[in-house]
């Protein structure tokens, strides 16, 4: 019976994780062991990341292994998420599974940005200095409610002055 | 085993590093304490080595240097990834220390004398709980921005 990793994210902290899971198994019973290992409800909604639609209960993990292998558990069907600009902004919702990286590009062709002013912008929760991983997701950030807002703030600059050295 | 290196083979088995290698973004070659090897793709495929050095690991940041994984020795700056003008340049320095250190926040011989870093550049401070991830985050988001270049006189 062949075994795989299945990474992870939710509502239960910002912690990436891994289960173990065997490829004819369903969702349903991998569902029942993390519950007990973060408190998720039956009702608990399961993404593929980057999908906006919950998985069904009865989908096996060699399909989900097929679709990325990364998957979401939040109680939210959509989390509204907010992102301010330059004195603007902008709102829609994703679903939790939804990286930030989707959202960035999404809010960098809300704002019109160039895809060079966008290479050099990243997105901070707002009223905080924590510019979350790319890869993470916004379900684990916003933890058990809904919404989160951002500020889309230009990425910090390593200045220094060059010092002399040898030539390899 | 020393207690940082136990904690750095604890950090490697973590979810996220173990992410970034199933995702293709990095994997670690062979540890030889303090030194653990580790490739970071670029967009272009590339791998490029860097060596960290590891030891007071997760309180002391590691410090990483360019190095050659299949010659075991410093890669020859004509391998190292080019900037077209931009950040990865400012981090990817032959002139910082002779090569021997990305030009980061985050690494242990760069921070020394940066304290101004730490109000100017707070996000890529070290920051223990996140570990060796932190470090390569960063390291392959500018090998995967458009500043990216290949070596010079690299084969297409």
């Amino acid at each position: 019976m062949s075994v795989v990793d299945i990474f992870y994210q939710g509502e239960h902290g910002r912690e990436i994780e891994v289960a173990e899971a065997a490829l004819a198994e369903t969702l349903a019973a991998l569902k029942g062991r993390l519950g007990e290992r973060h408190g998720y409800t039956a009702e608990v909604l399961v993404f593929v990341e980057d999908e906006d639609e919950p998985l069904s209960d009865e989908i096996t993990i060699e399909v989900i292994v097929e679709r990325g292998g990364k998957l979401h558990f939040h109680h939210c069907r959509e989390v509204e998420v907010t992102v301010g600009f330059a004195g603007k902004r902008h709102s829609r919702t994703f679903a939790p599974s939804a990286t930030v990286a989707r959202v960035k590009t999404w809010a960098a062709e809300a704002f019109n940005m160039t895809a060079h002013d966008a290479g050099e912008h990243v997105l901070q929760i707002a009223g905080t200095h924590d510019r979350p991983s790319p890869a993470a997701h916004i379900g684990a950030l916003a933890g058990k409610v809904c919404k989160i807002a951002f500020d889309l703030v230009a990425d910090e600059r390593i200045n220094g002055a060059p010092e002399e050295g040898a030539r390899r | 085993m020393s207690p940082d290196e136990q904690a750095l083979r604890a950090d490697l088995r973590k979810a996220a590093f173990r992410l970034g290698v199933a995702d293709g973004r990095w994997r670690a070659g062979e540890i030889v304490w303090p030194f653990v090897p580790i490739a970071i793709t670029a967009r272009d495929g590339r791998a490029y080595g860097l060596r960290f050095r590891c030891d007071g690991f997760p309180q002391s940041p590691p410090t990483a240097q360019p190095w050659d994984l299949e010659g075991g020795r410093p890669l020859p700056f004509d391998r190292w990834p080019r900037s077209q003008g931009g950040r990865l340049g400012a981090v990817f320095r032959p002139d910082w220390k002779n090569g021997t250190a990305l030009y980061l926040p985050c690494d242990r011989e760069s921070i020394a004398g940066h304290d101004a870093w730490r109000v100017q550049t707070p996000s890529k401070i070290w920051r223990p709980v996140d570990g060796l991830v932190q470090y390569l985050e960063l390291v392959h988001e500018l090998l995967n921005c458009r500043d990216y270049a290949p070596p010079l006189g690299a084969a297409a």
